[in-house]
Parts: C-alpha cells; sequence; structure tokens
C-alpha cells in the first residue's frame, strides 16, 4: 500500500493555488458553470483583480504558440483538448495572453509513431513555445528529439503519458501532466472489482496492444490488486488493440469459453464498452450490484458515463482528462509566461466511477466539451 | 474432352472434380481444424460459439464478395476499407442529422456505388493501375471521413431497428438479417456469375481483354461496373459494422482491405484475374474468422495472431494448389 | 516537326516529368513554408527517410522483374528489432548488421521460394510474410523491451557526420548509385528488365527469369534489412508495428517516379525522385501547419494527378519519338535489352 501513497507526492499544489486563486478545484468550476452561474465566477471571478493586473503586466499580451499531439484522434484526447481550450479561454480573459494553438495527430493507430515524430520536428523547426506530446513512442527516442527541442530554447510537456515507468532523471520534458497507470488506474479497477465481487471471482482481461506503456502500467496495478486478493482468478485474456470492436469479438470469443465469469476488465473504455456489448450479444446478464457479469474499463468519456447511466457498464476509472487538460494550460503558463519551475511529475487525481458518482464526472467533462472551439481549426 | 466425356459418371471423375475444386485444399484444412478443435475445446462446437463465429465474418465476407467480383474482372480494390468507414460514417451521421435511416441508407449504398465508379473510371478511362488507383482512394476516403468526425467516433445513431441491422438482436433463433442478406447477395450474385451474360463477360475481362474487346465485350464497362459492385458491397458493409460496433471510430475501416483480398484469395480467387467464386469469399472469410477465434479460445498469446494469419495465408494458397496438382497428376496417369 | 521532336525528347529523358514537378513543389513551400528551407530540417526528414530511399531500391527491381514486395515495411521493422536485440545484448556493432541484413534476406528468400518455386501470386506471398514479419515483431517486443543499446558503435552506424550530412544518408546515397548501375549496366540488371517484359521475349532469349526474379527478391529483401539496421540505430529504440505501412509510400513513390507495375519499365534514380516528392509533400505541408487528416486527401490526389500525367507524357513521347530512332532508344532507355 505504501506505493498508493506516492500519487500525491508530486501534485504540484503550490502552483496551483497561485493560478487557482478562487481555490476552486476544476471541478468546482465545472460544477457551477452547469448550474449556471455567472461566467465571473466561471473564470475565477473571486480572483484578486490586483493579482490578476500584475500578471497582466509581466505577460504584456504576449503570444504562446502550442503544439499539442496526441497519439491518436479519439474521445479521451478530444475531452483533454477541450477541457485546455477552456482554461486559455480562461487566462486570456485573466491575464491578457494570447495563445496559438495547433494540433496534429498522426493518422493511423497507437503504433503511427514516425508521425509523431515528424510532427513534433516541424515545431521545432517554426520554433514553438510549448509542446505539448502524447505518444506511444518508444520512451528513449522521444527524449533524444526533447532534448534537441530543448537546445533550440523549446519547452517540452507531456500528457497522458506513463512516465512513471522511467527514471525521473531521463526525462527531458519540462513537466508530466497526467497519473500514475499503476496506482491510480490499474490498482483502482482491480481493488473496485475484488471489492464489488466480495474478495471472490473469475475474470477475463481485454488489454491494449501488447508492449504499450500504459499496458504495462496498468497491468502492474491490477496485478498487485491481484495479489492482495487471492480468491480473484484471472481465466483468460486478450488483445483488443484499445478500440471496440476488437474488444467486442475478443470478449465475445472468451464469453463462449467462460459463459459463468463474474467480470470483465477492459484496460480502456472503448473495450469494456465492447465487452459490455458481447455480454448483451451473448443474451448474459450485467452486473446489478449482487449478480451478473461486472464491466470495467479506465478513461472517463462521455460514452462511458452513458454506459454506466443504462447500467450496461459497471464503473470506470476517470483518469482525470479534464484536469489534465486545464492543468496542462496552467503548467505552460506558469513556465513559459511566468517563467516559473514546475515539477516533473504533476498527477491529476482519478477515482473509479460507477453508478454512484457518474453525474457530476459527466457534468464536467460536458462542460469541457462545450467550449467554443476558438483555438481549433 | 473426349475423356470428360467418357468418365463423366465414374467416380475417378469426381474425385478429380472435387480436388481440382479450386478451395479444396483449404476445405480440407478448414474441416481438420474443426474436427481438433472439437475434441481440445469443449466450448469451441457450442451453438453459441458457432453463431459468435458466424456473426463476427459478415463483415469481411461482405467486402470479400465484393473483391472476388473485382479479382475475377482482372482488377485490385484496396479502397474497400476506406469506403466502409466512409459510408458507415454517412448512415450513422445522416441519421443523427434526423433523417429517415432507409434514406440514410440509400445515400449511403450510393456513395458507395459513387467510389467504386469512381475506382473504375480512374483505372480504365485515366489508365491509372488498379493497386495505385484504389491505394489513393483508401487514402482519400480516410483523409475525408477523419475531417468529417474531426477524429471523434461517431454515436448516437443507434435504434432498436439497426441492433437487427448490427446482428445484435436475432430475428428467430440464432438467424441475423445480416446472415440473410449474406446468403441472399452470395446466391444471386452466384446465379450472375454462372447464368447471365454479365457474368461471362467479367470472366472473359479478367481472363483475357483483349480477346474479350475482340469478341465485342465492352471491357471499360464491365471493369467499371466490378469496382461499382465492390463499392456497393463496401457500404453494406458499412451500414453493418456501424451496427454491430454501436459507435463508429472514423478508423474502422483500417486493414479490411488486406482481409477481404486473403478471404477471396484464400476462396480460390486469383490475383491475375478470371478466377473466383462466392462460395470460395465465405470459404476465405470464415478461414481468417475462425482463425482469430480459435487463437482467443485455445489462450494463444495475441502476439502471435498476425503470424498465425499470415502462414494461413501462405499455406491456405499451397494447400489448394497442393489439391489440384495432385489431381493433374492422377489424371495424367489414368490417362496413360 | 522538327522542334516537336525535340520537344518529345526532352520529355522523354527518365524522369524529367517528376523532376519538374518536384523542383516546383520545393519553390513553392519555400515561398509558404517559411522554415521550409532551413538546412536543419532539410536534413532531418531527409535522414528520417532514409529507410524508405533503400527499400525502395530493392522494390524497383521486383516490381520491374514483373513482381511487387509488400512485405518490406515489415521486414525493415523486424530487423530493427533483431538487430536491436543482439546489440543489446552486447554483440559487437558489426555483428548486430549483419543479423539484421540476415532478417532481411531470410525474409527476402522466403518470398523469392514462394514466388520462383511454389509459383504462388506475389501479392498473397508477399502479404503473407508481411503478416509474418510484423507478427514477429510484436512477439519479440513483447519479450524484450527494446528501449536502446549502450554501445555507441552502433548507434554511430548512422549518426556519424560526412561534410554535413549524416553517414546514413551516404549509405543510402551509395545504395543509390551503385544499385542504379547494376539495374542499368550489368547483364544482370537486363535480365531483369527481361523477365518484366514478359515471360515469353524473356525465354526465346535464353533468360531464366525464375532466377532473375529470385535475385531480386534477394536484393529486396536485403536492402529491407539493411534499412532496418539503421532505423535501430538512428531511433535506438524498436517497437511493435515500426516502419508499418513504408511499403505503401514506397510502392506509391515508385509509380509516380514512372517505374511501371506491369514490370519492364524504370530505373532506380525515377524511384527516388517520386519517394522524395512524397516525403517532401509531407514535410511541406507539415511546416505549412496544414492538419495531418487532410495530407491523405493531398497526397491521394497528387498520386493520382502524378500518374495521368506519367502516363500521358509517356504516350506523347511514344508518338512522337517512333520517328527518330535516337529519342526512341532514350526514352526506353529503361526497356532497352537484347533479344
Amino acid at each position: 500500500m505504501e506505493e498508493k501513497v506516492g500519487l500525491g507526492r508530486d501534485t504540484d499544489f503550490s502552483r496551483r493555488s497561485l493560478l487557482r486563486t478562487s481555490a476552486l478545484i476544476g471541478a468546482g468550476i465545472g460544477a457551477a458553470q452547469l448550474l449556471g452561474a455567472p461566467p465571473a465566477l466561471a473564470v475565477g471571478g473571486t480572483a484578486n483583480a490586483s493579482l490578476d493586473k500584475a500578471i497582466k503586466d509581466i505577460v504584456k499580451g504576449r503570444t504562446i504558440k502550442v503544439g499539442f499531439t496526441p497519439p491518436v484522434l479519439s474521445e479521451n484526447f478530444t475531452q483533454i483538448e477541450s477541457a485546455a481550450w477552456r482554461k486559455m479561454a480562461e487566462f486570456e480573459k485573466r491575464f491578457g495572453v494570447k495563445w496559438v494553438w495547433e494540433r496534429q495527430a498522426p493518422v493511423g493507430d497507437f503504433n503511427a509513431v514516425q508521425g509523431t515524430l515528424g510532427i513534433v520536428q516541424s515545431w521545432i523547426s517554426r520554433r514553438f513555445d510549448a509542446i505539448a506530446v502524447c505518444t506511444g513512442a518508444n520512451f528513449a527516442t522521444v527524449q533524444d528529439l526533447y532534448k534537441t527541442a530543448n537546445s533550440k530554447g523549446l519547452k517540452v510537456f507531456q500528457f497522458n503519458q506513463p512516465a512513471e515507468l522511467y527514471p525521473e532523471s531521463e526525462l527531458a520534458t519540462v513537466s508530466n501532466i497526467g497519473y500514475d497507470n499503476r496506482w491510480q488506474s490499474g490498482y483502482l479497477a482491480g481493488t473496485y472489482l475484488a471489492k464489488a465481487l466480495g474478495g471472490k471471482g473469475k475474470i477475463i482481461q481485454i488489454w491494449g496492444p501488447s508492449g504499450s506503456d500504459w499496458t504495462r502500467g496498468r497491468r502492474i496495478g491490477f496485478d498487485k490488486a491481484l495479489a492482495e486478493n487471492p480468491g480473484i482468478k484471472v481465466v483468460g485474456e486478450a488483445d483488443g488493440g484499445y478500440v471496440r470492436d476488437k474488444g467486442f469479438t475478443a470478449a465475445q470469443d472468451l464469453l463462449t469459453k467462460y459463459p459463468d465469469v463474474n467480470a470483465i476488465y477492459g484496460e480502456n473504455e472503448e473495450m469494456a464498452l465492447g465487452a459490455s456489448q458481447a455480454i448483451d450479444a451473448a443474451g448474459l446478464k450485467h452486473w446489478d450490484g449482487k449478480t451478473g457479469i461486472l464491466t470495467i474499463g479506465a478513461d472517463g468519456l462521455i460514452s462511458g458515463f452513458k454506459k454506466i447511466a443504462e447500467g450496461k457498464l459497471t464503473a470506470t476509472v476517470d483518469i482525470g482528462g479534464i484536469d489534465q487538460g486545464q492543468n496542462l494550460i496552467e503548467t505552460i503558463f506558469a513556465t513559459v509566461a511566468l517563467g516559473q519551475t514546475v515539477t516533473q511529475i504533476i498527477n491529476n487525481p482519478t477515482q473509479v466511477v460507477d453508478k454512484s458518482n457518474y453525474k457530476w464526472h459527466q457534468a464536467y467533462a460536458q462542460w469541457a466539451l462545450d467550449t467554443p472551439r476558438k483555438y481549433g481549426k | 474432352m473426349t475423356i470428360n466425356i467418357a468418365g463423366r459418371n465414374s467416380s475417378k471423375y469426381l474425385q478429380n472434380r472435387i480436388l481440382q475444386d479450386p478451395s479444396f485444399g483449404i476445405f480440407v484444412l478448414l474441416v481438420l481444424a474443426i474436427i481438433v478443435m472439437t475434441f481440445l475445446e469443449p466450448s469451441f462446437a457450442t451453438g453459441r460459439n458457432v453463431t459468435n463465429v458466424i456473426n463476427a465474418m459478415m463483415t469481411v465476407s461482405f467486402l470479400a464478395i465484393g473483391m472476388t467480383v473485382v479479382l475475377i474482372a482482372g482488377g485490385l480494390d484496396l479502397s474497400v476499407g476506406s469506403t466502409m468507414a466512409v459510408t458507415a460514417g454517412v448512415a450513422g451521421k445522416f441519421i443523427i442529422y434526423g433523417m429517415p435511416m432507409s434514406v440514410a441508407f440509400l445515400c449511403a449504398l450510393t456513395i458507395g456505388v459513387g467510389i467504386g465508379c469512381i475506382n473504375g473510371l480512374l483505372i480504365t478511362k485515366l489508365g491509372i493501375p488498379d493497386f495505385i488507383a484504389t491505394l489513393a482512394m483508401l487514402g482519400i476516403g480516410q483523409g475525408v471521413i477523419l475531417l468529417w468526425t474531426q477524429g471523434v467516433p461517431i454515436l448516437g445513431y443507434m435504434s432498436g431497428a439497426y441492433y437487427y441491422i448490427g446482428g445484435l438482436n436475432k430475428i428467430a433463433g440464432p438467424i441475423s438479417i445480416p446472415m440473410i442478406v449474406v446468403v441472399v447477395i452470395s446466391v444471386v450474385m452466384t446465379i450472375i456469375l454462372k447464368r447471365s451474360k454479365f457474368g461471362l463477360q467479367l470472366y472473359a475481362v479478367g481472363s483475357s481483354p483483349i480477346s474479350a474487346r475482340n469478341a465485342g465485350v465492352n471491357v471499360d464497362a464491365i471493369k467499371i461496373s466490378a469496382y461499382a459492385i465492390s463499392g456497393l458491397l463496401a457500404a453494406i458493409a458499412g451500414i453493418h459494422i456501424a451496427g454491430r460496433t454501436t459507435t463508429i471510430p472514423p478508423l474502422i475501416g483500417n486493414g479490411y482491405e488486406i482481409s477481404a483480398i486473403a478471404a477471396a484469395v484464400i476462396g480460390g480467387a486469383s490475383l491475375l484475374g478470371g478466377k473466383g467464386r462466392m462460395i470460395g469469399a465465405l470459404i476465405g472469410a470464415l478461414t481468417l474468422t475462425l482463425t482469430r477465434n480459435i487463437i482467443n479460445l485455445v489462450g494463444i498469446k495475441s502476439s502471435w495472431q498476425a503470424i498465425l494469419t499470415g502462414s494461413v495465408l501462405i499455406g491456405a494458397v499451397l494447400a489448394n494448389r497442393a489439391s489440384s496438382e495432385f489431381s493433374r497428376k492422377r489424371f495424367r496417369r489414368g490417362k496413360t | 516537326m522538327k522542334n516537336q521532336s525535340k520537344f518529345s525528347k526532352m520529355i522523354a529523358i527518365d524522369g524529367v516529368v517528376i523532376l519538374a514537378a518536384f523542383v516546383l513543389m520545393v519553390i513553392f513551400f519555400s515561398l509558404k513554408a517559411d522554415s521550409f528551407l532551413i538546412p536543419d530540417s532539410i536534413r532531418y526528414y531527409i535522414n528520417e527517410a532514409v529507410p524508405i530511399f533503400i527499400i525502395i531500391v530493392g522494390l524497383t527491381f521486383v516490381i520491374i522483374a514483373g513482381g511487387i514486395d509488400l512485405s518490406i515495411g515489415a521486414v525493415l521493422g523486424l530487423s530493427a528489432g533483431t538487430s536491436l536485440t543482439v546489440s543489446m545484448w552486447g554483440w559487437p556493432f558489426w555483428m548486430a548488421v549483419i543479423v539484421g541484413v540476415l532478417t532481411g534476406l531470410a525474409f527476402g528468400l522466403l518470398n523469392a521460394v514462394f514466388t520462383t518455386i511454389f509459383k504462388i501470386n506475389d501479392f498473397i506471398v508477399t502479404l503473407g510474410t508481411l503478416n509474418i514479419a510484423a507478427g514477429a515483431l510484436t512477439v519479440l517486443t513483447d519479450q524484450i523491451q527494446l528501449t536502446g543499446t549502450k554501445d555507441t558503435s552502433f548507434k554511430r552506424i548512422s549518426g556519424m557526420n560526412f561534410l554535413g550530412l549524416t553517414s546514413s544518408i551516404w549509405i543510402a546515397l551509395i545504395i543509390v548509385v551503385v544499385f542504379e548501375l547494376v539495374l542499368l549496366k550489368s547483364p544482370f540488371g537486363r535480365r531483369i528488365f527481361a523477365t518484366g517484359i514478359g515471360q515469353v521475349p524473356a525465354l526465346i532469349s535464353g533468360i531464366n527469369t525464375q532466377r532473375s526474379k529470385f535475385g531480386a527478391y534477394l536484393i529486396s529483401g536485403g536492402l529491407a534489412g539493411l534499412g532496418g539496421v539503421l532505423l535501430a540505430s538512428h531511433l535506438n529504440s524498436v517497437q511493435s508495428g515500426l516502419a508499418g505501412g513504408y511499403e505503401l509510400t514506397a510502392i506509391a513513390g515508385a509509380v509516380l517516379g514512372g517505374v511501371s507495375l506491369a514490370g519492364g519499365r524504370g530505373s532506380v534514380w525515377r524511384a527516388i525522385v517520386g519517394a522524395l516528392f512524397l516525403t517532401t509533400l509531407n514535410q511541406g505541408l507539415l511546416l505549412m501547419g496544414v492538419d495531418p487528416l487532410i495530407f491523405q486527401i493531398v497526397t491521394g490526389l497528387c498520386i493520382l494527378v502524378g500518374v495521368v500525367i506519367d502516363r500521358a507524357v509517356y504516350k506523347f513521347a511514344l508518338t512522337f519519338s517512333t520517328q527518330t530512332r535516337e529519342s526512341n532508344s532514350q526514352f526506353l532507355r529503361g526497356k532497352r535489352f537484347s533479344l
């Protein structure tokens, strides 16, 4: 359990409290906005006007050029990007900073890493101020590229990246805004599942593409949960490639072999949703709190929350995508515009979301998605 | 010729007929695999698994049928996966925009046929090699659907009826709508290929475009129709897969062109043209789907999947070749 | 009439059209994208494209011989994996090079045996070996994390600098020149052309078509292996799916450069110009900040237009060049062989 404590270790509260002088955590802003609160509140209305003015004087209306590259285009990364836009709009209003935002994603699957390298290199050539990367590319390879960027005076940030799997000293980034895949995702899902099943049962796991860092991280966490709950037996596992139809067919095949399983773990939400469909297709029963097949994923997508509401997905780990997007912008602003120093690892809160608490997570994600697409193309 | 007629009733003729069947080799392998699996894995030969496999092979079946038609005409269509994604997107988005399902489907089918016609025109009228024309179309289609959706999966088009079209809800017992559609299309296409003038012309164009042209066949028109049929079937596959996955990620069609070509070729179609059958396409689709099903059931590590698929592809073609070589040798021996 | 024939002579020179299109594009991008002509960025993207330049050489041999090799991308990825693996085990760099090249050669041999001895269609065989190579890399990366070797000499294979260019660019240049000479000047090269133009004329002239095709696949496999070594040395890490899809870029580039998929026509440097066109297009669009989602559409259209123009010019040149023997032989340079 010692490791679990680690999640708070790096959370960078001091920087946060400066920029969020209204002492609102992200969730509060979201909820307030949705309740129809006046925009002033949403943009930190209780913030100290003289503080805003002081920062404005330093910023001097400068433009910050940000390149944002997710590994693929998907609902998850759209949510993170929208959340970033929220924060950009807020800071533009409060501090007079102007943003140039360019989102470029390599076309293909998580393996289209050469594309990411080309995109980052082009931003280096074009002298962007900040580059935000999430990629399936190999750790060592991208660090070399980041070093090139650093030598040209660019600041590189990673988001949603399993940086925790590598020695912090080898990171060439300014900061990693993410979460710990081991203890804030895989472990949470495993313990939730074990607790719901009463510590006893047979489960199926559907993993992402073999060898990906996210899969490695989450597996470490899930395995720990399994070690703590010896009554839970993994009877089958398959590769769902992070996509729904593969998760569906994999779950369907495994459910044929083990129709008596108690739970299915989808390493990401798309695959968990595919598994949920396979349960329907096989005419089996969804988890109702006591019996049926429990399904749990990880991401925190709007489409997942909808399925939780319908009772077709038992739970998911919200990996804090909205907080990641906002914190990414805060970190970029703090380092690029104000010249502050931040910690290398900034982990955001995550939580298992089920029927009991999905509503505020859903509202929070929806709040981010409702951003006008001002900074996109 | 005389030998054939003389031996028509003899069992030897029948044996040769079966052995020379272009997909006999893979058929034997399939039967063997099924027998072994039945003993090895109790859940394999269950009704549920059989329906799973049949439902899972529907998408590839549609594409493989279309691909077989193109291959018969001596062409190649790499754009089917991306056409499938585009038409799935059209069906889904148009339903969300408020169109009735039938209208949305009609639009999707029209666009599928349209893409097929463009492929055909590029190849016949502009003389672009089929590999390149359809490869470019693959990229263009993928770009269009990505731009349109901005990479975000399409959600919220599912309705009660769509669950039936996706085969998630069955109409009677294990029978689903896609199964009926596949059967109907293969029967109709078989009749067209074997009995109609168009079918004959298709084989003629694929076997030898020059002799077909000399015989007065409008080669270009036949080729364009073949690509249009492939586009139509890609659209049907698109409408179907949108229902099966209940969400349309823009890259949903990635790699399906390869599965379709592999299925058609395993089923006896030739990339040199002039060969191919509907039943072959279905056998090919079944082979690919069973491979994956067996991998999952036996619990082989999923990282081995690609190696096995590649080996099955080459093995199937070798097996088909071996059975026909074997029969030819027997035939020769019988003659002397 | 004289003017026309001069004009036809000019455009009939190998690859002049695609070269002109390439130059126009470079001018366009240097005006539109401000950082396009920065030496650093040019060096970077050319360096990144080296593996494609290397596999396109072998691919050109295979296509001219009337075949096609879809496996090169996956084989390149696998060779990168095997060479980095042995380097991480502590083997000397030259052993890593040998292992990588041998991996490629093994797949080249597999392709050659199945296509020429078992006579299975080239497309199907290489599609099968594509899957096998890609799968083997997945299995390999599943076993070992290929996150880099400590051996600096392995990294230096691609990273040394001569006269401002990296060693991998120099290696690619040497390969292009050597293999272009082999293709156009050696008896083996002539046999490759003869094989692609048609089995019958080749048979009449006593050429063993199967043997030359066999050779073409071995070259393709071996070069894919070498490309893999360079990529592994450059990235110093390998992961599943590496170089997937490179074969399509290479094929499109070769065709754009006027290598005919029907066999018997083309040359290495034309294929290289085709590949350079596609990679430069990609780089220019990136630097202009165009959404990569549009890239594929633009690339697709460029390929279509390029091939149409290439064909039109070819036909045009054919019509006019029949008037003079001289220009005939010029534009048919690729096709020249003795029956």
